[in-house]
């Protein structure tokens, strides 16, 4: 699944990554760092975001988010341009999906409370057993928080979304990386050239 | 459905009908049970050598029996009446495991074999192994008290195939013993010994299940209502109890095993994706692992998007030709076969060329060299991030981190051959850089 269309998400991600500065350079003519900072990682972000929709949650999620920031609108439908219907039906979708688990973790809730207290009845035998799934809970809470839509998920379709995001922010970076290579190359040369 | 068997036969010797049954059901239950008899009778002396020795014959002991066993504790049984008995259950146990016969083939068989030297049909052989143990562990009951005891604290709830076998036996030798002792304390222990072996049970059956799926659940959920039934009409305390456990471990351990399993192979995919993840055991220290790589992939995200902004004060977007362009020699001296032919033939170069129109227009804003070599600068990079990436993907299938070393050696040619051959004319001179290494 992660092989063969590494290139292909490259190629893609290259591609929508391009659309998206372009309208960002025709929507702003001149910009703080901050700003072209911004600008560069939300389109790199809303471009890898958009090479994964189809079949990632984390990516909707992203997409959803930047969307809700009024000023990130512009570019985000720009980047998505003709799927930007689909993001709107994601988006809605995933709202429905929020409250649908929202209820459900009420629920869990009420049933864990009766679950520790028998685990607080009986001390001895499950105490490492119980540490040991408070650390993976922990952690599990704080995988949830760095991916995107986290909090929505469910333990295995997190660790599915965590291994896309994974290689999709291995394309991204790699990506970034050597363009940031490559234009720090072509301004030495430059520079080079002007001695 | 066919665990009913074992329990409404007693139920009809003790006098209490069977509410659900089937008349048919009940017909075809006493026929095996008797054809059963028939045939334990003419074994039971060869039963009772082969078993002394080979304890292990005795496997299967099944909750039902257990019920039975009760059953007789609270009907005062003479010992004698106890053997019998515990035979009855026996032909529902031949119809209620069909998955034993079936997917404990070789266990089924080894048992047979070990335990009847006598040729007979497989399910004989099979209901028999099941059969006897009872009998002959009254026998040897009080011999192999102790023994027992200490097969008995709680295994790990994963329990398979053998080891689950020995532990009914041993399960139901205290059964047996306490039933002729019949100890009001000793009753509680059967209790729940009963319980283990209904744990046990339900969880050889979701083992089982894995192989037969769907019929599996529905006899599991069967078995568990027969529990709360049977033990409804004697002590209504426990039995609640019983029966909710039962069906916690039935359904649970079905789901639950699934899911785990699915969460441990992605986990594993995991393990391979995140470097440095191989060495570390335990769910707790991979997350730690994941969680800091995805922290540094975000970061580095971030830093790079912070750099790139740095780097080009002006416009983003001539960055990309840029970066397109500089990745043309080390591509092509890494690649040179197929540099040149892929630009051509590359699908990826025609999907590419609205993007091509922008690069130019923005370059025509940002720099300007000559606009022939400018062309070519363009059209050529553009396609080969897809070449170079193919062939580095085809170089490692296996994994990520050569991949890595793969791209980090590309720089390094990159680098290479960006130093040796330097002229004045940066566009040009990138070409000429790069079709010496072509003809090699």
């Amino acid at each position: 699944m992660r092989m063969h269309n590494i290139s292909s998400l490259k190629q893609e991600f290259l591609k929508k990554w391009a659309m998206g500065l372009q309208t960002y350079r025709a929507s702003k003519k001149d910009m703080s760092i901050w700003e072209r900072k911004k600008a560069i990682k939300l389109s790199a972000d809303i471009a890898m975001a958009s090479t994964r929709t189809a079949n990632s949650y984390w990516s909707r999620a992203l997409i959803y988010n930047s969307s809700k920031n009024h000023c990130n609108k512009v570019p985000v439908e720009h980047v998505l341009g003709s799927e930007s219907e689909c993001l709107v039906k994601a988006s809605t979708q995933l709202v429905m999906n929020n409250k649908r688990v929202r209820s459900k973790k009420i629920l869990k809730r009420s049933c864990s409370v009766r679950r520790m207290k028998k685990i607080l009845a009986v001390p001895q035998v499950g105490l490492a057993s119980s540490i040991a799934k408070r650390l993976v809970k922990k952690r599990t809470q704080v995988l949830k928080s760095l991916l995107p839509g986290g909090e929505f998920m469910d333990e295995f379709s997190l660790i599915k979304e965590t291994l896309d995001y994974i290689v999709s922010l291995r394309v991204q970076v790699d990506v970034m990386q050597q363009l940031a290579d490559a234009t720090d190359r072509l301004n030495r040369s430059k520079v080079i050239n002007k001695e | 459905m066919e665990m009913l068997h074992c329990l409404n036969i007693p139920a009809n010797v003790s006098g209490n009908g069977g509410p659900d049954m089937t008349v048919l059901e009940r017909q075809r239950g006493r026929m095996k049970w008797q054809q059963e008899e028939q045939h334990q009778q003419a074994l039971l002396q060869q039963q009772q050598q082969s078993l002394f020795d080979g304890n292990e014959v005795n496997l299967f002991s099944m909750q039902a029996q257990a019920q039975q066993f009760q059953e007789m504790m609270n009907n005062e049984p003479s010992l004698g009446e106890l053997v019998t008995r515990a035979m009855k259950p026996d032909p529902g146990m031949e119809n209620g495991w069909p998955d034993f016969g079936t997917i404990g083939e070789a266990t089924g068989l080894g048992i047979g074999s070990c335990g009847f030297e006598t040729g007979l049909d497989m399910n004989y052989a099979i209901s028999r192994t099941t059969s006897c143990p009872p009998a002959v562990a009254a026998d040897v009951a009080v011999a192999d008290a102790e023994g027992t005891e200490s097969i008995l604290p709680e295994k790990p709830s994963s329990m398979v195939g053998r080891e689950s076998f020995k532990k009914r036996k041993a399960d139901k030798k205290t059964h047996q013993c306490s039933a002729i002792s019949e100890d009001d304390s000793k009753e509680k222990r059967i209790k729940g010994c009963a319980e283990e072996g209904d744990s046990k049970i339900t969880e050889l059956k979701s083992n089982s299940s894995k192989n037969t799926t769907n019929n599996n659940g529905g006899t599991s959920g069967d078995t568990s209502k027969e529990n709360s039934k049977v033990s409804d009409v004697q002590k209504p305390d426990y039995i609640h109890v019983r029966a909710r456990r039962g069906q916690a471990t039935d359904s649970h351990s079905l789901a639950e095993r699934v899911r785990r399993e699915k969460i441990s192979e992605r986990m594993k995919y995991l393990q391979n994706l995140v470097p440095g993840c191989n060495k570390i055991t335990g769910k707790a220290g991979m997350l730690d692992e994941i969680i800091n790589y995805v922290q540094s992939l975000q970061r580095q995200v971030e830093f790079l998007s912070m750099k790139l902004a740095a780097v080009n004060p002006r416009l983003e977007f001539n960055i990309n030709n840029l970066f397109a362009k500089e990745m043309f020699p080390a591509c092509t001296s890494n690649f040179p076969a197929i540099g040149l032919s892929s630009e051509m033939a590359n699908p990826a170069y025609l999907q590419f060329n609205p993007l091509q129109q922008a690069v130019s227009s923005g370059l025509e804003m940002g720099i300007n060299p000559s606009d022939v070599a400018l062309r070519r600068t363009i059209s050529a990079p553009l396609s080969i991030p897809e070449t170079f990436i193919d062939s580095s993907c085809f170089n490692q299938i296996q994994s990520f981190s050569t991949w890595d070393a793969e791209l980090q050696n590309l720089y390094g040619i990159e680098l290479q051959g960006r130093s040796t051959p330097f002229p004045s004319q940066p566009f040009t001179g990138s070409i000429e850089a790069g079709n010496p290494k072509m003809e090699m």
